[in-house]
């Protein structure tokens, strides 16, 4: 049965969908849907964009066909997830874990921005707290520290990889 | 075009270097994003405990 129902009721609980975008437009896309919101009054009381994952956004709303219908017309949102998401399943994203949390010291990385960008790096110190890590570049004739975001690198090569590496060609 | 910054505190998105709702100094570093527009009926803002409408970080650094 089609959904007639415009005027949407605040009294049931809202649901959360899951919006698939183009890589990298995240934000842009949540900025698109809450101005369209707004004219083709579609209540959506939140829309969030989690640094962990790329490609998707969660948007809170009632009425599924008809977020579905508007989303069409937002540029950088592909399609909408069939089914909603209970919020503990999202809860994790509210806290974001830290750009550097997956890396070691002695980690091989790539800078992925920035002057650096493309050239090949060691760890040599991780600061957790302001999420910044010390690298020394491979190329560079003498060694010098360079402190980087952790977002700015990409783990290519972990230590006990190139531990393991180094093991088999002593024997 | 202005940076946009972010509350160490209240983590609300401004341009200014002050926070409109706490006056302590804002981050130029932050990351993730939520829109809220109705705080009440939200079930994200009220994980996140936030009561106004507005754009908000995840993280502030």
């Amino acid at each position: 049965m089609q959904n007639t129902h415009f005027e949407e009721t605040t009294d049931e609980k809202s649901k959360i969908f899951t919006i698939k975008t183009q890589v990298g437009k995240e934000q842009n896309t949540a900025d698109l849907i809450n101005s369209r919101s707004g004219k083709s009054k579609i209540k959506i009381p939140s829309i969030l964009v989690t640094p962990e994952l790329r490609g998707y956004i969660f948007l809170e709303s009632y009425d599924k066909e008809r977020v579905k219908e508007m989303i069409k017309t937002v540029s950088y949102a592909r399609n909408m997830l069939e089914g909603d998401i209970p919020i503990e399943q999202i809860e994790h994203f509210l806290i974001p874990a830290s750009a550097v949390a997956k890396i070691a010291e002695g980690d091989v990385v790539e800078m992925v921005a920035g002057p650096f960008r493309g050239e090949t790096a060691k760890v040599t110190h991780i600061d957790d707290t302001k999420e910044e890590i010390t690298v020394e570049l491979f190329e560079s004739v003498v060694p010098i520290p360079i402190t980087v975001r952790g977002e700015q690198v990409r783990v290519i090569k972990r230590k006990e990889e190139e531990e393991k590496k180094e093991e088999e060609m002593e024997k | 075009m202005k940076t946009v910054r972010a509350c160490k505190t209240c983590h609300v998105l401004t341009e200014s270097d002050i926070c409109p709702n706490c006056s302590l100094p804002t981050s130029k570093r932050w990351r993730g994003y939520v829109i809220i527009h109705d705080p009440d009926s939200s079930q994200i803002a009220q994980k996140m405990n936030i009561t106004k409408p507005g754009k908000y970080a995840l993280k502030v650094m």
